[in-house]
């Protein structure tokens, strides 16, 4: 990411074989995530501001290490699969499941300013079975039904500052926050395509629909959401057609994602609340992409050479309206931007070897940025009531992602 | 247990954080204004300061003398009480300040010749003891009272120091426009002045000499010894004199005893009506004031870009402009960025802002109102005549300072003027009534016979 905004880097390795009419594969992924560098904190030491009357200094016991923590972690990840054909009925059937042990997540450091160590550690397992069923002129159907879950903790030191009215100084004290973030997804996801003349154009459409449960939600300091639990569904809808014209391969589609969802905070006591919960957030996205393509032969060397051009474009827009039923406030947001990503390929098939590039740039990302070496008022923590005003001094940081993509495929006698 | 309803995606975090536009006034019965005042308070906890430590009476006197005498200055012709005299609310009352070499005290102070401003406007020294993380307008000087202390002298900074204020009082004697002079300079009396002659990286050296012109004063080495009856003569060094001088600092310029203060200790009589519709402005979420100047000091923990008026010769690298905090290494992100000062007493030190460009604190919230058109419109007619060609109202530098303008200040407050009165108002309520005459505070004469009211 430009800005010194993050990175990451993964190698993965994997296997495919068919055997008859059934066939299988496995990949393992290492990956390493850098955070997002905050500047330095050479001058002064980040901390938060505590100001409350807090008279002990004392390292609390839990807090075993008040040091930043190292800007890079990694991920392992593993892959398997395995399917069958039936071709007299022209059904596949296949599986697979993937798992991942995380201590790296993309952005999560950012989600807690003004924190001297963010230690994650978690894991994911995304289970799917899909089904897909050709027909005679090239029609088919593909149907595929996701169980996901994805649970990790964040251990998240910071390093209060409050005021002690005995000496009328600001003293430090470190404070370690056990964050929790466990969700679950079930998602079904059907899609059908098929000719639409006999002019090479073909026409297909998409159907998506998730329901995301989340238990706990980290408690962030950048948010008034305490440790919530919520759900959401999430819906896509879409259709897209292609040309094939010789060598050349054209295609768009275009998809609208809505998201609906909701959370509910539980009050540490009792509370009386006015009236019924009424709050909703919704997203309201468009997604469009198109590409082209092109396949030449090079010479002796190589069968093909193929170069892909596309661009993604990517509309985001969500309104929320929040409503505290215990202090009868309201707040309303909304937001919207558009994200564009020109990518670019270049795929190259030698008889006994393939090698592939793909490159991609998003802009219209933003990363946010906060001084590391600043007080941070953190009325989250302070305010009374549900809704409380952004003390934060933050800025979003207009930034772009650049991915390069390489990967190499060769038979295994 | 209850739950309450309120909609997210974790999706949309960022975006979240950042869009802070969309706050309602609370729909719930109306409360009584002190009830929603205290409600407001409680956010942002500000808190009563109470009574300040006693400091050691010889500790004090020393550290008055100090503080009053030229003697620490390279040409002997200024002290630190001529840009923070108490009789001026330890201030100048000046925008930029007359450093050495200048003439006269207070707003009537006026440059010598071949000299130049001081880059920036003297903060006042009112409760500089209590003890703020940074200080400096740059928060150049920062720590916690534990140390260790972020200074511009790096690992020289003398062990010992007891709080971040004396770290703080070690640097004026090393600051070349304000006491030590330029290279060639010579004193009052036309001798050499052999503290400029020093490296301007030389810290050890500078402080060193002054320690020597110190000591060589019989009565400064009986009010030393007497204020560190522990420390050998020959190992006093100038961390004990910058000791001595945040004593004083602390005992006699703590001011914290305020209508506002003792609203804070539950005497709800104590501020007016307008001046509490002035605090839930203040503390509310039309005029966010409290986002920079919340805490038991209001202010003082918190740099912003406030689109201030560029003035002056400016400082480092980008001179004519001031940087503020982005001029320090590794702080390019606060660029034209300035510590929120603390605002007790504020009423009493006018001009306002780093570089005074505002003569009163109702031009300070008109152009906090509505900082972009504030910055294009502002009138440089309002400063004193010597100031006005150094205005840089250029569009380069207006579009500089507002392309890193503080978010909670790029768009529009929309406040009244009745508003604006009420924060005024509200602002006034911070003053300590013993702060309004310091005088007493100034000595009839300090131990190196120098003039002290000059």
């Amino acid at each position: 990411m430009s800005h010194d905004a993050g990175a990451g880097r993964t190698l993965p390795l994997g296997v495919f074989s068919a055997a008859g009419s059934w066939y299988g594969g496995l990949a393992l992924a290492l990956q390493q995530v850098d955070a997002s560098h905050l500047g330095s904190s050479s001058v002064n030491t980040p901390v938060a501001f505590d100001t409350g009357f807090r008279l002990t200094g004392q390292l609390a016991p839990s807090v075993q290490d008040l040091s930043p923590g190292p800007r890079s972690h990694g991920n392992a990840l593993a892959f398997v699969m395995i399917g069958t054909t039936l071709p007299a009925s022209g059904l596949s059937v296949g599986g697979s499941v993937r798992w991942a042990k995380l201590r790296a997540v993309d952005g999560v450091d950012l989600l807690y300013p003004g924190s001297t160590r963010v230690d994650q550690s978690g894991a994911t397992v995304d289970a799917r079975l899909g089904l897909l069923k050709e027909w005679a002129g090239d029609q088919s159907l593909e149907a595929v039904v996701l169980h996901e879950r994805f649970r990790m903790t964040h251990d998240v030191t910071f390093l209060d500052a409050f005021w002690d009215p005995g000496t009328q100084q600001f003293l430090q004290s470190p404070r370690l926050v056990h964050d929790h973030d466990f969700t679950k997804r079930w998602g079904l996801q059907l899609k059908y395509e098929r000719p639409l003349t006999a002019s090479g154009w073909r026409i297909g459409w998409l159907a998506t629909a998730n329901r995301i449960s989340q238990p706990d939600t980290p408690n962030l300091d950048l948010l008034n959401i305490p440790q919530d639990p919520g759900h959401a569904a999430a819906y896509e809808l879409g259709v897209g057609v292609s040309r094939t014209y010789g060598p050349s391969l054209f295609g768009m589609d275009v998809v609208y994602q809505p998201i609906w969802s909701t959370a509910w905070a539980e009050a540490g006591t009792p509370a009386a609340t006015l009236g019924s919960d009424t709050s909703r957030f919704h997203f309201s996205n468009v997604l469009f992409r198109m590409g082209v393509s092109r396949e030449v032969t090079l010479g002796p060397l190589t069968r093909t050479a193929a170069l892909q051009l596309g661009l993604v474009v990517r509309s985001v827009h969500y309104d929320l309206a929040q409503r505290d039923d215990v202090d009868a406030t309201t707040r309303h947001l909304e937001e919207s931007w558009l994200e564009w990503t020109p990518t670019w390929g270049l795929s190259l098939r030698f008889p006994e070897l393939e090698l592939r590039y793909r490159g991609l740039v998003t802009h219209g990302t933003d990363r946010l940025v906060t001084p590391s070496n600043q007080f941070v008022t953190n009325p989250a923590d302070l305010r009374p009531g549900f809704f409380p005003s952004p003390g934060l001094s933050m800025t979003l940081d207009g930034v772009h992602v650049v991915t390069h993509q390489v990967s190499v495929s060769f038979p295994l006698r | 247990m209850m739950t309450r309803s309120v909609g997210t995606a974790y999706l949309g975090l960022l975006v979240l954080a950042s869009g802070c536009d969309g706050w309602k006034t609370p729909s719930g019965p109306p409360a009584s204004i002190d009830a929603e005042l205290r409600q407001s308070l409680g956010g942002w906890s500000v808190v009563p300061i109470g009574a300040t430590p006693v400091q050691a009476a010889a500790l004090v006197d020393l550290g008055q003398a100090l503080m009053f005498d030229k003697v620490l200055s390279g040409n002997r012709d200024i002290a630190c009480a001529t840009c923070h005299n108490p009789v001026t609310h330890a201030a100048d009352g000046l925008a930029l300040s007359v450093g050495t070499g200048g003439s006269g005290l207070g707003p009537s102070r006026t440059l010598g010749p071949g000299r130049q401003f001081v880059p920036r406007n003297a903060p006042t020294l009112l409760n500089a003891g209590l003890g703020a993380f940074y200080l400096f307008l740059d928060g150049r000087v920062s720590g916690f009272r534990s140390g260790p202390f972020q200074t511009p002298a790096g690992v020289v900074l003398p062990s010992g120091l007891p709080t971040l204020l004396a770290a703080q009082a070690m640097f004026p004697v090393t600051n070349r426009e304000e006491m030590r002079g330029a290279p060639g300079d010579r004193d009052r009396f036309g001798n050499p002045n052999e503290l400029a002659e020093l490296g301007d990286s030389d810290f050890v050296s500078v402080w060193q000499a002054v320690m020597r012109r110190l000591l060589a004063i019989p009565e400064y080495v009986s009010k030393f010894n007497a204020a560190f009856p522990q420390t050998p003569t020959s190992q006093l060094g100038f961390q004990h004199a910058a000791t001595a001088i945040a004593a004083f600092e602390t005992q006699a310029l703590t001011k914290t005893d305020s209508p506002f203060d003792r609203y804070l200790q539950h005497d709800d009589a104590a501020l007016t009506a307008e001046q509490k519709r002035g605090a839930l402005l203040f503390f509310g979420d039309k005029a966010r004031c409290a986002s920079c100047h919340g805490g038991p000091l209001l202010g003082g923990g918190d740099f912003a870009n406030a689109g201030v008026p560029q003035l002056g010769p400016g400082t480092g690298r980008d001179a004519p402009l001031d940087l503020g905090r982005g001029e320090l290494f590794n702080q390019s992100g606060y660029r034209f960025a300035f510590r929120a000062t603390p605002l007790r007493n504020v009423e009493l030190t006018a001009p306002y802002m780093h570089d005074g460009a505002f003569p009163t604190l109702e031009a300070v919230l008109h152009h906090y109102n509505d900082v972009p058109r504030a910055l294009r419109e502002y009138d440089a007619s309002q400063l004193p005549p010597a100031l006005q060609p150094m205005y840089h109202g250029d569009e380069a530098t207006i579009s500089a300072v507002l392309a890193n303008v503080d978010g909670r200040l790029s768009r529009p407050l929309g406040l009244s003027d009745v508003e604006i009165r009420e924060l005024v108002a509200f602002l006034q309520s911070l003053t300590d009534p013993s702060a309004r005459d310091l005088s007493s505070l100034v000595p009839a004469r300090v131990p190196s016979g120098l003039p002290v009211q000059e």
